[in-house]
């Protein structure tokens, strides 16, 4: 019996790694047929037929595209993405320099996220027809109907108007002379190096952008949190309860809470790859300078080695949220403990 | 014949259609959301007779009346070339909705099909298609599609091409979750002991039960298709000028705020009004037929 | 009867669907003296239920009580502010929930449940006390309940344990209070025969103990006989009759209570009908039948080495609890599943002749597509055969006078059909290709005990006109003992006893057909001195073996 949960997430694991293999021959074909000669593209109409055919075979593109790929997958585990066209240095250490903002600004953004939607999807399934739950229902429509530029446009403009001290671009005001440190992460490097201030604005910068990314998140999980809370009320379990005499509020706030908290996750590990989409349209409104800013010039350019990096980033970024949603719905569910592998 | 006079005359008076119709009239969110969409439809399709200036859709310029604020002439104002905000917003709609229906129109039915396959089958149909569909949902949509736009050329066909090769996967999802509880149901296999073929058993067993959860998450999707199709005109990389599209709108007069607001404000309220409607329209079809999330 | 524990009087309750408002319950009134024990009978749709949800006050949303009085020791409850009423439940009146599998939330454990309907109850009654003290408290509940071990019972998921068990914990909850009036909600329906037995059991003697008053909401009649002093009769939200126990199985003094205990299929005694055996040529023979699920460790032996011969125009019942493997064998013999060894021929030639066999289900609600119409749905075979046009046509013509419905019930959708009928034309649907041989899976199951009544007799008269064969799989007894010619008895895959009813009734000869026979509730005494004699250690053998 006990060694089913660790076969689980094995199992797990191991059709993550297929979908990434997948995942990865996609955008590899993608990326070689599509758009004509890589060699081509990267040497520009003036070079001669002599440089592209050397450059061919310095690139591996006269091998057979299998080989091509498998070299490639080999390389891309070491962490060796080959160069970016644009910026001329290899890929991974551009990757390095952007991930960690784009990290940062979606982790707040999903926290922001849990916090705002997960309680009001209660109190609107608590309190349903009531003004609250109108309340609820207009802010969770906003968030699913606006898309998300307009959204961040709008708050620059508030802001800039009404408050014209609240910096409404960037990551860091440049004045507090700090640039980041190990982790890349402003918040943790400013922690560790025992920079408040530096935390303290950084936090600033964060919160407009990370409320413009969490609005479409926000919508659709207080209206995934309202429906399941409303459909687990009317389950058996609930009635027991109610008989014997087990307040409201502890049956809402605790019994169905958790149970209910099984859909929205999983909606949220689901809707992870569109959020990563919606980042590279809030980082270039504040200017973030992140991996989805760094992704959107390098499709501009058809920087094909950064393009299928940040592809494949993005893929591993939407795996990742998915393992930790899966563990944290086995550990709300003992169901799925026992369920053994399948 | 006891039970036939035991029957309860209240309980089976009420016919399906009846209860449809009661539980749509009684649903404010599902007739607003229809009445928007109505309108919308209705200004799409006879955009050329609705508008002012039907011209203004087109490459016409008119530098004397650039960035005029709303007037009776100009219901939306006037953008950076002096074109009807008004006119281009609803010639906008009408590419919305092409968009709409072009991506969901294909990528419905064929996501459809392949979750009903998976769901009944079972097996290696199950399990290619099934992977298949988690390889395309781990693709961030946005970067997916601007990859696939930019790379083959940024214009309307190829954005609504992009759309819909990621779009059916969530349909497949969400049929093969229904399609696969209903393929245990007792009726299925009496159907299949009846001598039905595979055919009969997908589309006139099964299909028509996830009706409901189909139509309701065609409608929402409508309305990210929307946002999404708006997205990318934003970035760039969807509908190219002069064809007046929302997002382009809005990005192209972004420069101009804050002073020549409305130039943002209108095509953004449009793309609001529609994806309401059909926000609404979903939100209330769904408690109409009682499906979950 | 001043001192009434519980009286109803003159309640009215309307439910309002679709916005047309509709009277579930007719001027009820009943009353509970202390002590006393309580069934309120009826079919679907009696009220029998909504009578029991206005006392605890669960009624849905869409319920307006419009008339009467629900008075608890004296006290109108209708009156009640709230937090009174919230503070009756669990002490002065507790509930037996009905279905225990979906009774407790899943990711919860069943301690955690225990432990907050303690604490609340004891809150509102001002007894302060620390959790361990409560877990103290729980686990003696539990050891009342027959649960030997407390601890883990309180430690575990909800689905770990057996239904059963958790049936006994649900009784454990309602009993943590002392309250003084118990409302048991079809207490075991959804469990095995034995276990239904075993529990009712449990209930009457905690109830004699403790000295509470039951209210027995079933709509078993042996139930009653077994666990109450007098019975309320309910049909449509009215009620027709209400005495004595004893007195309303012997003489009902109502028309509908008459019909009602007619209607029960008798297992002992005049009222019995033999079904004559049937001399014909095996139709279907069975041999060395086995049937495995699974891989490796999680595998499970469902079915071994069965044998035996379906006789033309004979009804063979096969009978056994859940997992005895019944069903296995009725899906092989369809050729739904291969056997994983042993043959099964049909006239001589393998199984899989999908014309030879046709199969009735147990619940006509999920055998019947919702989608469909009852014409598109008995086309569906027809079609398949080759008829069409004119030929057709009379055929469902046919088919419909077969089933007793009328012709104008082929537009009709499943949802506007009661249950009886829904299995009329789910009957019709399997003789449509003219099958010889009908499986039926406990086709009476989910239907009113008057409805059943008339889909056994439109089976019995099908089966002469037709020249059909039918094998049935069922756990009930009662209906087997009056439909069958043959019965053979599974118990965890393998058949321990087959025989005519007649005699196997009178003396079974396996300690498992005599524990199941004496489970089963009777409607007379008559019949329960007739019941086979079994030993305290053999009933509990294969109790265990039913619910782990």
């Amino acid at each position: 019996m006990h060694d089913q949960p660790t076969t689980a997430i094995f199992y797990r694991l191991g059709s993550f790694a297929l979908v990434m293999l997948g995942l990865a021959v996609t955008i590899f074909v993608l990326a070689r047929v599509v758009p004509g000669d890589p060699a081509r593209l990267a040497l520009g109409p003036a070079a001669t037929a002599e440089q592209v055919n050397a450059l061919r075979h310095e690139m591996g593109l006269d091998q057979p595209l299998v080989v091509q790929f498998f070299s490639y997958v080999g390389r891309a585990i070491r962490g060796d993405f080959g160069y970016s066209l644009v910026s001329q240095r290899p890929v991974i250490v551009d990757l390095k320099e952007t991930v960690p903002a784009t990290l940062e600004l979606v982790i707040t953004s999903v926290v922001f996220m849990f916090i705002v939607a997960v309680p009001l999807g209660v109190v609107t399934a608590r309190y349903r027809g009531r003004w609250i739950d109108l309340v609820g229902r207009i802010l969770s429509l906003t968030g699913v109907t606006i898309p998300s530029f307009l959204f961040a446009i709008t708050l620059q403009l508030v802001f800039a108007r009404l408050f014209p001290s609240f910096p409404i671009l960037g990551r860091l005001d440049h004045g507090l002379g700090f640039s980041s440190g190990p982790t890349g992460f402003l918040l943790i490097d400013g922690t560790l190096a025992g920079r408040f201030d530096v935390v303290a604005d950084a936090l600033k910068h964060l919160a407009l952008p990370a409320f413009a990314l969490a609005m479409a998140g926000i919508g659709q999980i207080t209206r995934i949190t309202r429906s399941a809370m409303l459909e687990n009320q009317r389950k058996d379990h609930v009635l027991t309860l109610r008989s014997f005499g087990v307040p409201e509020r502890v049956i809402v706030f605790r019994y169905l809470l958790k149970l209910s908290a099984i859909a929205p996750l999983t909606i949220m590990g689901l809707e992870f790859a569109s959020l990563i989409g919606n980042a590279f349209v809030v980082e270039m409104i504040f200017s973030w300078g992140g991996f989805a800013s760094y992704g959107l010039n390098a499709i501009l350019q058809k920087d094909l080695n950064a393009v299928i990096a940040v592809v494949l980033v993005s893929g591993l970024f939407f795996v990742a949220a998915n393992l930790v949603v899966d563990i944290l719905i086995t550990l709300i569910d003992p169901r799925l403990r026992h369920r053994g592998s399948r | 014949m006891a039970e036939l006079q035991m029957l309860d005359p209240n309980e089976h008076a009420v016919s399906g259609r009846y209860r449809l119709w009661w539980r749509f009239s009684r649903n404010a969110s599902a007739v607003a959301g229809s009445v928007i969409i109505l309108s919308v439809v209705i200004l799409a399709v006879f955009a050329p007779w609705l508008t002012p200036h039907p011209k203004d859709a087109g490459m016409v310029v008119d530098f004397l009346h650039r960035h005029q604020p709303p007037s009776a002439e100009h219901w939306f104002g006037t953008d950076k070339v002096g074109r009807d905000i008004f006119s281009r917003t609803v010639f906008g709609l009408r590419i919305s909705l092409l968009l709409v229906v072009g991506v969901l129109g294909i990528s419905v039915p064929s996501g459809a099909v392949l979750g009903l396959c998976a769901g009944y089958f079972g097996g290696w149909t199950e399990r290619i298609i099934g992977g298949l569909t988690n390889i395309m949902l781990a693709m961030p949509p946005l970067v997916m599609a601007l990859a696939i736009s930019n790379l083959l050329e940024p214009n309307l066909f190829n954005a609504m091409l992009s759309i819909t090769i990621l779009w059916w996967t969530w349909h497949a999802r969400l049929v093969y979750n229904v399609s696969k509880s209903i393929a245990t149901e007792d009726y299925v296999e009496a159907a299949r002991l009846s001598g039905a073929g595979p055919a009969h058993i997908l589309f006139r067993e099964i299909l028509p039960n996830c009706v409901p959860v189909i139509s309701v998450k065609t409608t929402l999707d409508a309305a990210f298709v929307i946002l999404f199709g708006a997205t990318l005109s934003f970035l760039g990389f969807g509908v190219q000028p002069p064809t007046p599209d929302l997002g382009t709108m809005v990005a192209d007069a972004r420069q101009y705020l804050p002073e020549y607001w409305w130039e943002v404000v209108c095509p953004g309220a449009a793309i609001l009004y529609v994806t309401l409607g059909f926000n609404l329209l979903g939100d209330g079809l769904r408690d109409m037929f009682d499906v979950g999330s | 009867m001043a001192a009434a524990l519980l009286d109803v009087q003159g309640l009215d309750v309307f439910f309002t669907t679709y916005g047309r408002k509709r009277q579930v319950l007719r001027d009820v009134g009943f009353s509970i003296a202390p002590s006393e024990r309580v069934a309120l009978i009826g079919e679907t749709g009696s009220g029998k239920s909504v009578t029991a949800k206005a006392i605890i006050g669960t009624l849905p949303n869409n319920a307006t009580i419009d008339g009467g009085r629900i008075a608890l020791e004296g006290e109108d409850v209708l009156s009640l502010s709230r937090d009174r009423r919230e503070a009756l439940k669990g002490t002065a009146f507790s509930l037996i929930m009905q279905d225990p599998l979906s009774s407790f939330n899943p990711v919860f454990r069943i301690g955690t449940h225990l432990d907050d309907v303690m604490r609340f109850a004891d809150r509102r009654n001002g007894i302060r006390n620390g959790k361990a003290a409560r877990r103290k408290r729980i686990a003696e509940v539990l050891r009342r309940v027959q649960l030997s071990e407390p601890e883990r019972v309180m430690n575990a998921w909800p689905s770990e344990l057996s239904g059963g068990m958790r049936q006994r914990v649900l009784i454990g909850l309602a009993l943590l209070h002392r309250p003084r009036l118990l409302i048991a909600d079809e207490p075991g329906t959804a469990l095995d025969v034995t276990t239904q037995d075993e529990i009712l059991n449990l209930v009457n003697r905690l109830v004699e103990e403790e000295g509470m008053a039951l209210l027995l909401i079933t709509h078993n009649l042996g139930v009653v006989r077994k666990a109450a002093d007098r019975v309320v009769v309910m049909h449509h939200g009215d009620i027709v009759e209400t005495g004595p126990t004893e007195r309303i199985m012997k003489e009902p003094a109502a028309a509908y209570t008459l019909s009602l205990l007619d209607a029960v299929p008798a297992l002992f005694g005049p009222k019995v009908t033999d079904q004559p055996e049937s001399r014909g040529v095996p139709i279907v023979t069975i041999r060395n039948l086995d049937k495995l699920y699974g891989r490796r460790q999680h595998r499970f032996h469902a079915v071994k080495n069965v044998s035996f011969d379906l006789r033309k125009g004979e009804i063979f019942g096969l009978a056994g609890e859940s997992g005895s493997g019944k069903t296995s064998v009725a899906r092989m013999v369809m050729g739904l599943t291969p056997p994983s060894a042993g043959t099964i021929e049909i006239d001589g030639k393998a199984a899989g002749d999908r014309r030879a066999t046709q199969i009735v289900y147990q619940n006509p609600g999920t055998s019947l597509n919702p989608r469909r119409s009852v014409e598109q749905t008995l086309t569906l075979p027809l079609a398949s055969i080759g008829m069409r046009g004119a030929a057709r046509s009379a055929r469902l013509d046919e088919l419909m006078q077969l089933v007793r419905l009328p012709r104008s019930y082929l537009g009709k959708y499943p949802h506007e059909l009661s249950g009886g009928q829904k299995q009329r034309v789910a009957i019709a649907r399997a003789l449509a290709a003219e099958p010889r041989i009908l499986i039926l899976d406990e086709p009476t199951a989910a239907l009113d005990v008057s409805v059943q009544k008339t889909i056994i007799d439109l089976l019995l008269q099908l089966r002469d006109e037709l020249g059909l064969t039918y094998l049935i799989i069922s756990h009930d007894l009662s209906l087997m003992r009056n439909f069958c010619s043959r019965i053979a008895i599974m118990l965890r895959g393998e058949i321990v006893e087959e025989g005519r009813p007649a005699e196997l009734f009178a003396e079974p000869e396996h300690p498992y057909t005599r524990a199941l026979i004496s489970a089963i509730p009777v409607v007379s005494d008559d019949e329960e001195h007739l019941k086979p004699k079994v030993t305290e250690t053999e009933r509990q053998r294969f109790l265990v073996a039913a619910t782990q």
